[in-house]
């Protein structure tokens, strides 16, 4: 590893925090959209800033544009608030708007400067590490690694500060408001904080990879916990995984490291997808599967209960006459026996003692409507679950 | 305690990478397009490491760097490339480089400015496509030769005969070239392509270049243009017309169509290579066989 391949890494690193930090508060605020918005409407502030400094690095540029960004929030939730169109459809109205001004402002005077959609979209993460910061005659690192670094600290010093503020007004704006911190200002500083990172990020990695940054960890962490710290630090670790993996895929593939980091952020979420313990797609279809077998015996129960004729409680019978497949029969059948609901002699399946109590409160609980308490009651009597 | 070791055994590592790049003696050197790469290979032979950044068939303007890219850079002593804009947001980096002591040499900025075709398109008012002027790439070829003897100075002789060899070939490929396009009379020397990539080659050689897509293939074709360019085509009695090797050949099928809908025929005269070369092993992948190859293409169609 050279000096530059470590560089990468630590400026991707840094990007995957800081990212990660803003984008676990907008996907529990159901706002991950905004970063996408944000990361094009901000472009005519990039413009306009350029104009101003024609210098691509000024401090102005990262001002106007997180202005700019703070724009298209008020500007959506003006829209959204007339009732007339959902929140999504208001994003959609907004940025396309503020992006195509950008647009055109370049357009009218690409031939007088060298400033093209590509120069302000897209930066290099490849390139990084050859544009640096010289301070008072000495290498001091990479620009944006510096650049990078100081919305890192500033994000992470705002966190500590205004965690529980942030806390309760994601989760409960109305009891954010009576214990006197007003949600709207929390609101404005977190799509600021937003906007300054996706902006910073911008020259530093690039557009496409900024939104997936902010969105995928922190979407993959959603998944997996239900505590705000805890997700807020999975974000991170998943970030900075997918940035550093993501990094080597591109060595061994000699592909675009953007490109490749952005692929590891969709495996992540895919593998977390698949198997989180308990929102993941694997464990809700198991569970399914087991409240279905549940529910069968329950029916099942209840027809026993129903039933003294032998004919309706014969092994062979059950099939024809409550019309379950025979997979389904047989494995209701184990699963009443395995926890002792029933007994068969000789093919005839009789309920047992501790089936009949099972099936009377089941009964009960119908009847007065309250189904939820069966769930419970399962706890208490089931040795095995379906 | 623990930080300590660990800082340590990262300056370690970082010392011990630096040392094995300057275990290697011979000039790195780094080019950017197709071209390049092979005038310098040319030049510099087996005294040289060198590295191409662009492969075959990659667009100038539209290229993006690859993890592998960077090392090159990072090891480069020299990186010669065309300039113009040619290379896009690239020579920004080259030009922070610069302070690395890393030599980067824009070939096309030294030649003289008074030749070159100006363009409205372009930013820096100049069409970078200066290669199909064989003129023009004999001067970049002593260019080159002279940037290695001056960094490589035990190697200058060898650097020289190279050059020396390099450039009677091309006067070769001159003689040739105007041999085979003499044969094509002068009301028929009509280029239409999908970018405006030849206008160097049609100064040269008294033909008349119409491109669909202005300079930079970053732009894209309007319908507005295909008809006129269609009407153009029918009324100059036009036989074929020409795709680019870096340049999808949707456009060029597009204005085909739209010659065919008026009821006219104009054929897909062959794939000319404009912004780089073949790939490696064929004859086209070398500087001299893709211009014969692209004169060859043009005369037999056009005839």
């Amino acid at each position: 590893m050279n000096n530059a391949q470590i560089e990468i890494q630590l400026i991707a690193s840094l990007v995957a925090m800081a990212c990660a930090i803003p984008g676990t508060f907008l996907v529990l605020r159901k706002m991950a959209m905004i970063s996408d918005a944000i990361s094009h409407s901000i472009l005519p502030g990039i413009v306009i800033g350029f104009f101003i400094t024609q210098d691509l690095n000024s401090p102005l540029l990262l001002f106007l544009a997180a202005f700019t960004g703070i724009i298209t929030v008020v500007l959506v939730e003006y829209i959204q608030k007339t009732g007339l169109v959902k929140e999504d459809t208001a994003i959609g109205l907004v940025f396309p708007i503020l992006f195509s001004i950008g647009v055109i402002l370049i357009a009218k005077n690409a031939n007088d400067v060298h400033l093209d959609i590509d120069a302000v979209l897209l930066g290099e993460l490849a390139f990084a590490p050859f544009d640096r910061l010289i301070w008072f005659g000495t290498d001091v690192g990479p620009k944006s690694l510096w650049l990078v670094g100081s919305i890192l600290t500033v994000t992470i010093l705002l966190l500590f500060a205004f965690f529980k503020e942030l806390k309760v007004s994601t989760f409960d704006e109305g009891l954010s408001a009576s214990l006197g911190f007003s949600p709207i200002i929390i609101h404005y500083g977190l799509m600021s904080v937003s906007s300054v990172t996706t902006v910073g990020a911008f020259e530093a990695v690039g557009a496409i990879l900024v939104v997936a940054l902010m969105i995928a960890p922190a979407a993959s962490a959603y998944l997996l916990t239900t505590n705000l710290k805890k997700m807020l630090i999975l974000a991170v670790v998943f970030g900075v995984f997918s940035a550093i993996s993501g990094y080597w895929l591109a060595h061994f593939l000699d592909a675009s490291i953007a490109g490749s980091i952005t692929t590891m952020l969709g495996l992540v979420f895919l593998l977390v997808y698949l198997f989180a313990p308990s929102k993941g797609i694997i464990a809700v279809t198991y569970r399914e599967k087991q409240q279905r077998t549940e529910v069968s015996l329950l029916t099942f129960l209840l027809h026993l209960k129903n039933h003294d004729e032998l004919e309706e409680r014969h092994v062979n019978h059950l099939r024809e006459h409550i019309n379950w497949q025979k997979v389904r029969a047989k494995s209701v059948l184990e699963l009443a026996l395995k926890n002792n609901m029933i007994s068969i002699e000789k093919n005839i399946v009789s309920l047992t003692k501790k089936g009949d109590a099972f099936t009377s409160k089941a009964i009960n609980y119908i009847i007065t409507n309250e189904d939820a308490q069966i769930e419970d009651m399962k706890d208490d009597f089931f040795l095995f679950r379906g | 305690m623990k930080i300590r070791i660990l800082t340590l055994s990262l300056i370690i590592t970082l010392f011990s990478c630096k040392n094995e790049q300057k275990e290697n003696s011979k000039l790195n050197v780094v080019t950017t397009t197709t071209m390049i790469t092979d005038l310098v290979k040319n030049i510099g032979g087996e005294h040289i490491n060198l590295n191409g950044l662009m492969g075959s068939g990659v667009d100038p303007h539209l290229y993006k760097a690859s993890e592998g890219d960077v090392t090159k850079l990072v090891n480069a002593d020299i990186i010669f490339y065309n300039g113009l804009h040619l290379e896009g947001k690239l020579v920004e980096v080259f030009e922070k480089m610069e302070r690395q002591n890393k030599t980067q040499v824009p070939l096309a900025e030294s030649l003289d400015k008074s030749g070159l075709i100006g363009s409205e398109y372009f930013a820096s008012n100049y069409d970078p496509h200066v290669w199909f002027n064989i003129q023009y790439f004999k001067q970049f070829a002593k260019k080159v030769a002279a940037v290695l003897s001056k960094k490589d100075p035990k190697n200058a002789a060898s650097y020289l005969e190279n050059e020396k060899r390099f450039l009677a070939e091309l006067e070769t490929l001159e003689v040739k070239v105007k041999a085979t396009i003499s044969t094509l009379p002068q009301e028929k020397r009509i280029l239409v392509t999908a970018h405006d990539a030849f206008n160097y080659f049609g100064k040269q050689y008294n033909f008349e270049v119409v491109g669909l897509q202005g300079l930079s293939t970053a732009t894209e074709a309007g319908v507005k243009d295909v008809q006129r360019l269609a009407s153009f085509i029918i009324e100059k009695q036009i036989k074929a017309v020409f795709v680019e090797s870096s340049v999808p050949k949707r456009t060029i099928e597009a204005l085909q169509a739209s010659v065919k809908a008026k009821n006219h025929e104009v054929e897909i005269g062959g794939t000319l290579y404009s912004d780089a070369l073949g790939t490696a092993a064929t004859k086209e992948g070398t500087y001299i066989g893709m211009f014969e190859y692209n004169v060859n293409t043009i005369v037999n169609a056009l005839k």
